[in-house]
């Protein structure tokens, strides 16, 4: 195969854009992709404050990559879940890339908030991955609007998002489905959130990490063995195998047809918002998940023998 | 033989003879998106040949919460 571009031996195809590209050309094509998103859906400013959501893994650290090499202003911030045989690489992945680039990076511990997810896994019955999901995008809201950032942006692919979008479709439920999309505007007491990499798998930016060199972890985490996102995640992968572009079209078509929809049934029926009394963020129950959870945690502490 | 190293399991098995990047896929049971293939730190399309004598990893794309 050769590079569409340059003619050139080509290192990635990619059968969804029917089409392939040479390393030197892939990188382009990739940036372009991203710079198209952020453009379209007017995602940052020229003078915004970018807060960047990092794991360690490919698809936030390229995120990082690409947005500094577009100009923007990023800085990051790494959520230490203090996960025995993955947080440690993790955070070192992202301090590692972030030093090279000379970009600045923060950390948040959650064991100094007494949330270390070995000790919530063993004190609450629900999924961990769901509670651990919880606490991150708490964490990372929190600091954007305490640190003065006007958006927040995560490293979410189009896999990802079309495995959200189909679960929620699955159960249709209707109030995730008004609200889902490359981007959420901010509102009271939520920092605004883009998704610049919504239009690129995963294997594209694999391969676009394996070019440009970017040192991320590869293992996943020990506990997300049995979350449900895998099975869809290769349910559509089969699909896009047998036809090529299903994925991107499935995600446009239903930002354009049908969250508009959803996002007028919503209208009528969202919770409205007030200050958690225990901590103050935004939430439709009285106390928000996250002091909730602070609770359970505390409470199964005060038992013996649990 | 060819060697193949699978990342992240790292699992290691030889194939006999010639094929195409393609065909191994096949063999593992993977799809032509769902792993890089990479020899001597460069990525190969599905249509490149593989030879007696390469080193080759298959790096499954899997992306962590
Ligand atoms: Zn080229
Ligand atoms: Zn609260």
């Amino acid at each position: 195969m050769k590079c569409r571009k340059c003619k050139a031996l080509a290192a990635v195809a990619l059968p969804s854009h029917n089409t392939a590209f040479c390393p030197d050309c892939y990188p382009v094509f990739v940036r372009s992709q991203v710079e198209r998103a952020i453009h379209r859906h007017k995602m940052i400013a020229p003078d915004d404050r970018v807060l960047v959501a990092v794991s360690g893994g490919k698809d936030s650290l390229a995120l990082t990559l690409l947005l500094h090499e577009l100009g923007h202003d990023v800085h990051g911030l790494h959520v230490d879940l203090d996960i025995p045989g993955s947080s440690t690489d993790a955070r070192a992945a992202c301090e590692g890339f972030f030093a090279k680039l000379g970009l600045p990076l923060a950390v948040v511990e959650l064991r100094r908030e007494g949330l270390a997810i070995p000790l919530v896994k063993s004190r609450i019955k629900r999924p961990i991955c769901s509670v651990c999901g919880k606490l991150k995008r708490h964490y990372f809201n929190k600091f954007a609007l305490e640190n003065g950032f006007s958006v927040l942006a995560t490293g979410h692919n189009l896999d990802d998002e079309v495995s959200r979008l189909f679960a929620n479709t699955v159960r249709w439920d209707a109030s995730y489905l008004s609200d889902q999309g490359p981007v959420l505007p901010a509102a009271d007491g939520f920092a605004r959130k883009v998704k610049p990499m919504y239009r690129l798998t995963e294997f594209e930016i694999a391969n676009f990490s394996f070019l440009r060199g970017i040192d991320h972890v590869i293992a996943g985490c020990p506990y997300s063995g049995r979350a449900s996102f895998p099975v869809y995640k290769n349910l559509w992968s089969n699909l896009e195998e047998r036809m090529h572009g299903a994925k991107v079209q499935f995600y446009e078509n239903f930002l354009r047809d049908g969250r508009p929809v959803f996002a007028a049934w919503a209208e009528h029926r969202e919770d409205p918002l007030s200050p958690c009394t225990v901590c103050g963020y935004p939430t439709s129950a009285e106390v928000c998940g996250v002091c909730r959870i602070r609770t359970m945690v505390a409470a199964e502490s005060d038992t013996p023998g649990t | 033989m060819i060697h193949v190293r699978l990342e992240p399991q790292g699992r290691e098995l030889r194939l006999p003879k010639a094929c195409t990047a393609l065909k191994l896929l096949r063999e593992l049971g993977l799809g032509v998106n769902s792993a890089l293939v990479i020899r001597d730190g460069e990525l190969l399309t599905p249509d490149r040949r593989l030879n007696i004598g390469d080193e080759i990893v298959v790096r499954t794309v899997a992306s962590r919460g």
